[in-house]
């Protein structure tokens, strides 16, 4: 254990640094919120672009069944019908529809992934920081009772 | 428009980092040592290596968003 006696610092570059500390910590604690809400707005935006493109897609489906079926009776009426561009939009809308899932799939592995770092930089923020603040007061407070003792005694 | 947050952390990194820098040169003694290592260098790991991740996972959504305007 070091005496307060063999420590050789400057008794205000020390509060300086530990109230820096201290805001750094607290700015450090809204990043991390920050970083949690970026990650929450993009899957609920993703989550928006899946269900339009669903309902678009259910739409699609059923133009092209109703297409399907007027298509079936001007056949037997010896007419021609083509449902060629609705059967393209509903793969078109399928495709949109499977992309935005593998990138929620991504987002989400992501994310989890993330999840385990965030949770260490928190605790860190939560717990170590605070014990460091209040390790540096220790010695602070240390310095300034042996430096009030001496300016006492001199 | 307001930075993102890995890179606003990123800022706030190197500003305290100066500070300690500075309370390097005015703290002379073997605690000041013993801070370093079993505090400070700690926390400076910690941070970069979630400033970095967030970074990584920002770019990732940036690019999720990007590649779903259709």
């Amino acid at each position: 254990m070091t005496d307060v006696a063999d420590i050789h610092a400057d008794i205000d570059a020390l509060k300086e640094f530990r109230d820096a500390l201290t805001r750094f910590r607290y700015a450090q604690r809204e990043v991390v919120e920050r970083g949690d809400q970026e990650i929450e707005v993009t899957r609920a935006s993703l989550e928006g672009k899946a269900g339009y493109w669903r309902s678009l897609l259910a739409r699609r489906e059923a133009d092209f069944a109703a297409c399907q079926q007027a298509a079936a009776a001007a056949a037997a009426a010896g007419r021609p019908a083509d449902c060629t561009a609705e059967a393209s939009a509903v793969r078109e809308a399928q495709e949109r529809l499977d992309h935005i899932r593998r990138w929620q799939q991504r987002v989400e592995e992501e994310a989890g992934a993330f999840r385990g770092t965030a949770n260490r930089f928190r605790d860190l923020l939560d717990l170590d920081l605070p014990r460091t603040e209040n390790h540096l007061l220790a010695i602070i407070t240390g310095l300034e009772a042996a430096r009030g003792l001496q300016a006492t005694g001199s | 428009m307001p930075a993102r947050p890995d890179e606003d952390g990123d800022h706030m990194l190197r500003v305290i980092d100066s500070i300690w820098q500075k309370t390097q040169q005015c703290w002379l003694d073997d605690m000041a040592g013993h801070f370093d290592r079993t505090h400070w260098t700690p926390l400076l790991a910690e941070s970069r290596g979630y400033l970095r991740a967030l970074g990584e996972c920002l770019e990732l959504l940036s690019n999720a968003e990007r590649d779903t305007e259709f």
